[in-house]
């Protein structure tokens, strides 16, 4: 499928904006993209997920190699979730280790 | 009651086609509400069964048959792999603090909790899997 997310870093900060999936057929695309940044100092991810309307396991596998791998313990953000995408991260218990917010 | 039947061979490497055409099948696309969860439900059965159940890659084929009434939809993969059962393998541990979680094995836990009955059995050299959630 054609690339369907952005990433950028400002200072600390890495921001991936999301499409309409983070799933099979783009996560080891984005994966692949956000491991130039391993161990660049990133102390915040911010998802934003305003277009996300379908996670997958290897969408999670995304998140939790964020706050495993790319720096130490890098706080994780998701802007504007949508109810779906909450349920996920609820049956995979790790919504307690995200800070949602709204925009 | 509607039924439709899917018949998918080769598979190798065509895990975004197949789930493709499950979702665009009518009873699929126009199931309403739980359209998020079949969709979730069908990819991470079908990645699975597409990476795992033909080590040789022989013969590899998927069926599928989809029935859908007014109360709910039902799904059934079959597939000629090796026999899996994955009622076997044991829940992850989300208990565990997110700096120690295995990074896989997630999918068909999502699976059992996102469907109201998932059962398996091999049966016939097959591998027959069948998810049911209520409309």
């Amino acid at each position: 499928m054609e690339k369907d997310f952005e990433v950028k870093k400002e200072g600390s900060v890495l921001t991936v904006v999301l499409g309409e999936e983070l799933a099979t057929a783009n996560a080891p695309a984005l994966m692949e993209e956000l491991t130039p940044f391993k161990d660049q100092g990133v102390k915040k991810v911010v998802f934003d997920a305003k277009k996300l309307t379908h996670l997958s396991s290897s969408g999670v596998r995304v998140i939790i190699y964020c706050k495993q791998k790319l720096s130490v313990n890098p706080e994780i953000v998701f802007v504007n979730c949508n109810e779906e995408i909450l349920d996920v991260l609820d049956i995979v218990g790790i919504r307690p280790f995200i800070t949602f917010e709204k925009r | 009651m509607n039924q439709t039947r899917l018949h998918f061979h080769p598979i190798r490497g065509k895990a975004q086609a197949i789930v493709a055409a499950i979702l665009q099948t009518e009873d699929v696309a126009s199931v309403g509400k739980v359209f998020g969860a079949i969709r979730l439900v069908t990819e991470e059965l079908v990645v699975n069964i597409v990476d795992y159940a033909y080590p040789d890659g022989d013969d590899d084929y998927l069926d599928v048959e989809i029935e859908r009434d007014e109360e709910r939809i039902t799904l059934c993969f079959r597939d000629g792999g090796v026999p899996f059962n994955p009622l076997d393998l044991p829940p992850p541990d989300i208990s565990l603090p997110i700096e120690q979680r295995p990074i896989g094995g997630l999918g068909f836990f999502i699976v059992t909790k996102t469907m109201d009955t998932v059962e398996y059995e091999y049966t016939g050299g097959e591998n027959v899997l069948t998810v049911m959630k209520k409309l």
